[in-house]
């Protein structure tokens, strides 16, 4: 199937969209030297950082844009050979890319490329002479794991992709490029694994990047709204990650990956809902302590989306449900407050995201500071003034811990902010419009789709193979399949890898 | 249309606010309440407010506000004990429910027909007995306990251990109240004078909706608990088994480790024959006589202490079928397994004339780390 | 997605819309009413008419298995002839508009009972008339899973109900048939509303994938588990309550649970009623979908959110005539009942019979 539709598209997409120039516009360069230069020149509309260097007396030139050249690979590339003697013009240098367009010299020249021109001569010659500055590839700090990989993402896409085949040396591996933003001309590459993504989904991938329609194209997250499904929903539909090994694992279930330049996040599509709550070290501790981590994690979302709605709904509505042994802690501590819970809880919240706001962008011993002062100052004197009473506090310190339990930075955001509409209907309808405001976010994530894939897959669909790595994290080589939620092309994944196991007991008897 | 549905549901709630909000701060919670007979027909409704200020910062500081008021039913009353007290008082984490001896020997059901009714209730409650008045109850304050339905669900919650009580609460006496051919027990409560505390007095049976008056003592509960086949966490029984010069010798505490206990009916036409045995394993916890290593001063006790148990459980099911209680449901099961038996009689004439034949054995099991 | 669209339920999706719809708002007063007409014996005429709710289903699986890629309505169409069937689907339409109203009622009255007492009907109606019109919007492939996740709740139900067994009497039970079985007779017309939903089943056979033989499996299954899962809660209340105290409280399974307390929290009850309202969402919604899809099929049009908008504001409307008046919902009531009967064994049957005399349909006319 893949292969026929890739057959059908060939002629339409090359794969290298970089050296693919058909369709740009033309201009054969002409034997005079001088036109040559002022037509480049004249193209970059005289930018004073464009480099011409005159060789031979006048009768040929070099030209690079200066900030984008390394100038000891000039040296290297371009006068070695000459010096050295190894061969007599600078046109026969065998690492030269020869063309006679001139506006693929320009081009070339953007990308960081020497361009060598020489009078009565139609050739002209580009060289690789690009500067490199790269971050080393550490830890990305917002996906730090205790054990596994300590590497991550930079803002180079070919890094990027190196990371990525070093770890999948296998020839399915698959990477097509494409430009995106038409002033940026972002390079923008997909990676998956042919044979296993479902074609549909690479189909589409490709259909909406190249629907894009846009001047600039500046990080994945603008990509993300303009190919994900519903862009109305608060829930995230592609998965962020910078971490190279998270992004190897779902390229290998047979997801696609979207890395674009500049830029050290990757998004990987299609995503699920369940697939934001697995995290790297999962697989890199004991199944059980996965497993335990796993369900805390779970059950952190319910805590950060209900937790104030359901006290609001019971200390205005329903107290009733609390126990008898509780009824007058609970009682006292709230007997004095001014405001009613509702008020309570949206202030405490508020103040919450606003010490986090603050904090998040300050440098870190700044960052501490207000911390301190929002957390441990604000919390106590807000509690002592009569303002909010402590048990409020607490709930709202247990709500926001828990919405930073989610590995993804995109989804605790949106548990933050779902809590908002469900603290007013708990504050209306008490228990009655908690449950109304949980059937909406359960009937929403039911019909959300991520690239024609249900994003609450494995549970609705129902899947009881894929639980084995939902809610739990089941040993390895016993997730012999791959969840069915990407539509992979092949589900085997692992085959008996335990077979020792049973030689050795034979052995024995 | 999720936007037009998101919006209709936006707007009805800013446009409508909050019909059924009940603040949690703004409730006087009466914790416990107490019924009596009244003057002139009328009950009189006793209430236990607590109130705390000061929660978190410092010590609690509690005061209790004890209020009551004359009227025809309880809500009535409620209705006049709220215009006595700031915001609205509210019944429905009620932990005991007292009644007055003189307004329980009445029709109970009536009164107890608001808290059954009403959804915010709490049916988990307990419901106590007072001999004298609720309202003296109520109105005790013990050193250290700090508040009276704390006290008092506390002395339940321990009687229940004991087995000295069914643990049923408001919910579970409902069935029993209104069925035929079936009674109940309601713990009792006692105020003691000379020790200045309340005291769990005994069981008060039930006939029909009535207290009749008639009690079993808070020492031979746990026998008729075992009986019923109820056990709490732990039941012990202390007996004369000797007659020594000194009295503390001549008794032997022991603690029932494991029992079986077993009814069978023969209801003839004008006969009703019920046998009753109970076995028990008993391991023994106090018993300043010593020497119970010989099989023979073992087997000695396990007699003895058969005839005293028989004996009592005789004196016991006497004393319920002088009350005309039927704890033991033996009515509903002639209901249940001989229908025809059944529609012929009228149980409350017919219950007073059952011929009971009790037997209660002991056999001692363990006798602690000394013989 | 042109990959979700039109797909075929499996034959678990289709279980679990069979029990989602069928488990409903009647839940909770279902022991009540088998005891007012069967008194202790309540649960034998539950099993009864569990038996001809099965055997029912049998003549239901025949009709359809007939016309396997025609959904009822266009069934009818084929068998009484274009016309009308046509007009017979208006009745139905009509009929689960009323069974419609009927859950939005009972479950207003329900709530407004036990939890909200002051809250207005209008809101009550209008929450779960929006939620359900959410649910219903999109393909029936989604409310199948939806059903399906939302199934999970059942376990947490019966948790809560087996919790009770506990202080359950079993001799509350007896005696047997002590009053003669014209009571338990009485008590089987109680039991068979309590399963009405059934007819979801065949209208939606042509759209489940997989061989008929599976398909029957899957629908006496679904009764099965729904009988089973009646009868776990009649058992249960009948032990606890004793014979004559049923008789007094309406909806006993709430009741039951209003006395117990855990440890962290206390009124069980109060989250009992909040997941059942889960319950009546799904019976509602499936309601609202078959109404729909008897419009599309009336007026020949396309499956569209806007179809679904104004069955659900009628719904919406009609129920606010009614309201919290309790006469007036006991005669509506009633003639839902009878209607129950005609719209989910007559009618059918009616059919069933009818098609023995037409021919299969022939190859091209099938759409």
């Amino acid at each position: 199937m893949g292969f026929f539709k890739d057959f059908f598209h060939k002629d339409q997409r090359a794969d290298r969209r970089i050296s693919d120039e058909s369709q740009e516009p033309k201009q054969p360069s002409t034997r005079n030297l001088s036109n040559n230069i002022d037509y480049i020149l004249n193209a970059l509309k005289r930018t004073e950082d464009l480099k011409v260097r005159i060789l031979k007396k006048g009768d040929a030139a070099l030209l690079y844009i200066e900030p984008l050249v390394d100038q000891d690979k000039v040296q290297m590339n371009i006068f070695n050979p000459i010096e050295i003697g190894r061969v007599d013009s600078i046109h026969d240098i065998p690492s030269a890319k020869e063309t006679t367009n001139l506006e693929e010299a320009v081009n070339s020249l953007l990308r960081g490329h020497a361009v060598y021109l020489e009078d009565e001569n139609r050739r002209v010659s580009q060289f690789s002479v690009t500067s490199v500055f790269n971050r080393s590839v550490e830890e990305p700090a917002n996906e730090k794991v205790v054990r596994g990989s300590h590497d991550g993402f930079v803002e180079n896409i070919m890094v990027n992709i190196n990371l990525v085949r070093k770890r999948i040396e296998h020839r399915d591996l698959k990477v097509k490029f494409f430009k995106v933003g038409k002033k940026t001309n972002t390079n923008v590459a997909i990676l998956y694994m042919e044979g296993l993504a479902d074609p549909e989904v690479v189909l589409k991938m490709e259909e909406r990047l190249e629907a894009i329609d846009s001047d600039k194209v500046q990080s994945p997250g603008y990509v993300e709204e303009f190919v994900e499904d519903s862009a109305f929903s608060p829930f995230p539909q592609m998965l962020n990650t910078e971490r190279p090994d998270r992004v190897v694992a779902n390229l290998m279930e047979g997801r696609v990956a979207l890395f674009s330049e500049g830029s050290p996040t990757s998004l990987i599509a299609p995503a699920t809902f369940f697939m934001f709550y697995q995290a790297p070290d999962d697989y890199n501790t004991r199944w059980y302590t996965g497993t335990f981590v796993r369900l805390i994690r779970l059950a952190s979302f319910l805590i950060a989306v209900g937790l104030p709605a359901l006290y609001i709904a019971i200390v205005s509505f329903h107290f009733e449900v609390i126990p008898d042994d509780l009824i007058t802690p609970v009682k006292s501590s709230i007997n004095e407050i001014a405001y009613p819970p509702v008020v309570e809880a949206l202030v405490m919240v508020i103040i919450i995201e606003l010490i986090r706001e603050a904090g998040i962008r300050l440098p870190s011993p700044v960052g501490q500071t207000i911390g301190i002062v929002g957390g441990l100052v604000i919390g106590d004197a807000v509690v002592r003034a009569g303002l909010i009473s402590n048990i409020m506090v607490i709930v709202i310190a247990l709500t926001a811990i828990s919405s930073f339990v989610v590995p993804s930075n995109e989804l605790s955001t949106t548990l933050r902010l779902l809590t908002f509409p469900l603290i007013c209907l708990s504050a209306t309808l008490g228990f009655v419009g908690l449950i109304f405001g949980f059937l909406f976010i359960a009937v929403h994530l039911t019909k959300l789709e991520s690239f024609g894939v249900p994003y609450f897959a494995p549970v609705a669909p129902l899947r009881l193979k894929d639980l084995k790595d939902t809610f739990v994290r089941f040993p390895i080589f016993m997730m012999k399949n791959r969840p069915k939620d990407a539509h992979p092309m092949d589900y085997k994944a692992i085959g008996e890898s335990r077979e020792w196991k049973k030689n050795e007991q034979s052995k024995k008897s | 249309m999720k936007k037009l549905s998101l919006l209709l549901i936006i707007s009805a709630l800013i446009l409508s606010g909050c019909w059924d909000q009940r603040q949690f701060k703004n409730v006087k919670l009466a914790l416990s309440i107490g019924l009596d007979e009244g003057s002139n027909g009328q009950m009189t409704e006793t209430v236990s407010i607590p109130t705390v200020r000061g929660g978190g910062e410092g010590p609690l500081e509690e005061t209790v506000q004890i209020l009551s008021s004359d009227a025809h039913t309880v809500l009535d009353a409620r209705d006049k004990i709220d215009r006595m007290i700031s915001h609205s008082f509210n019944p429905s984490k009620m932990e005991v429910l007292l009644l007055g001896e003189d307004l329980a020997k009445k029709d109970i059901y009536p009164v107890l027909d608001n808290f059954y009714r009403n959804p915010n209730s709490n049916l988990n409650a307990k419901l106590v007995i007072v001999e004298g008045t609720a309202r003296k109850a109520l109105e005790f304050r013990g050193a250290g306990e700090m508040r009276i339905s704390e006290y008092l669900n506390g002395m339940l919650e321990g009687a229940e251990a004991a087995s000295r009580t069914t643990g049923e609460n408001l919910q579970m006496i409902c069935a029993e109240l209104v069925e035929e051919g079936e009674d109940f027990t309601l713990p009792l409560i006692k105020f003691d004078e000379e020790e200045v505390a309340l005291e769990f007095s005994g069981l008060a049976l039930m006939s029909g909706e009535k207290y009749t008056g008639e009690k079993i003592s808070a020492e031979q509960a746990p026998l008729l608990m075992l009986l019923k086949g109820i056990k709490g966490r732990f039941v012990q029984l202390t007996r004369k088994v000797d007659d020594n010069e000194e009295e503390i010798l001549d008794y032997i505490t022991v603690e029932v480790m494991k029992f079986n206990d077993d009814m069978k009916i023969n209801p003839s036409k004008d006969e009703i024959k019920v046998d009753i045995s109970l076995d028990l394993d008993v391991r023994v916890t106090e018993y300043p006589h010593d020497h119970l290593v010989s099989e023979k001063v073992i087997e000695d006790l396990n007699k003895k202490l058969s005839e005293v148990l028989t004996a009592e459980a005789e004196q016991i099911i006497s004393k319920l079928q002088e009350a005309n209680s039927d704890v033991f449901s033996i009515g509903r099961h002639i209901h249940a397994y001989h229908p025809d038996v059944w529609k012929q009689m009228d149980w409350k004439t017919m219950y007073p004339e059952v011929q009971f034949n009790t037997e209660v054995n002991a056999e001692i099991q363990q006798h602690g780390i000394v013989n | 997605m042109s990959s979700q669209k039109n797909l075929k339920l499996t034959n678990r999706q289709y279980f679990f819309l069979i029990i989602q719809t069928q488990i409903g708002v009647g839940i909770l007063a279902l022991p009540f009413d088998l005891h007012t007409a069967a008194k202790q014996d309540g649960w034998i005429s539950l099993v009864l008419s569990g038996v001809l709710i099965i055997i029912l289903m049998v003549f239901y699986w025949l009709l359809a298995k007939k016309y396997p890629d025609k959904d009822y309505f266009l069934l009818q169409q084929y068998v009484l002839s274009k016309w009308v069937g046509k007009a017979v689907t208006l009745f139905y339409i009509v009929y689960f508009a009323g069974v419609g109203v009927l859950i939005l009622l009972l479950y207003g009255r329900m709530i407004s009972i036990w939890v909200l007492p002051n809250t207005p009907f209008w809101i009550l109606s209008m929450m779960m008339v929006a939620v359900c019109m959410y649910i219903v919007c999109c393909d029936l492939v989604v409310m199948a899973r939806l059903y399906t996740m939302f199934s999970a709740f059942l376990i947490f139900l019966v948790g809560l109900i087996l919790y009770s067994v506990k202080d359950s009497r079993l001799f509350y039970l007896l005696p047997v048939a002590s009053d003669g079985w014209g009571g338990i007779l009485a008590g089987i017309d109680k039991g068979i509303i309590s399963f009405l939903g059934f007819i979801v089943a065949l209208v939606i056979y042509a759209k489940v994938e997989g061989e008929p033989k599976q398909k029957l499996k899957t629908i006496i299954f679904a009764q099965i588990t729904v009988l089973l899962f009646y009868l776990s809660i009649v058992l249960v209340t009948f032990t606890f309550f004793s014979t004559k105290e049923i008789a007094l409280v309406s909806e006993p399974v709430l009741y039951m649970l209003k006395s117990y307390q855990f440890p962290i929290v206390a009124r069980i009850d109060l989250f009992f009623i909040s997941i059942w309202m889960v319950f009546v969402a799904t019976s509602f919604s499936t309601y609202l979908y078959l109404a729909g899809l008897g419009i599309t099929r009336v007026f020949n049009k396309k499956h569209s959110p806007v179809i679904v908008l104004i069955v659900g504001l009628s719904f919406y409307f009609l129920s606010l005539f009614i309201g919290f008046n309790l006469v007036k919902l006991d005669q509506f009531s009633s003639y839902i009942v009878k209607g129950g009967y005609i719209f989910s064994m007559g009618i059918p049957l009616l059919v069933l019979f009818i098609s023995l005399f037409r021919n299969r349909p022939k190859k091209e006319s099938a759409t």
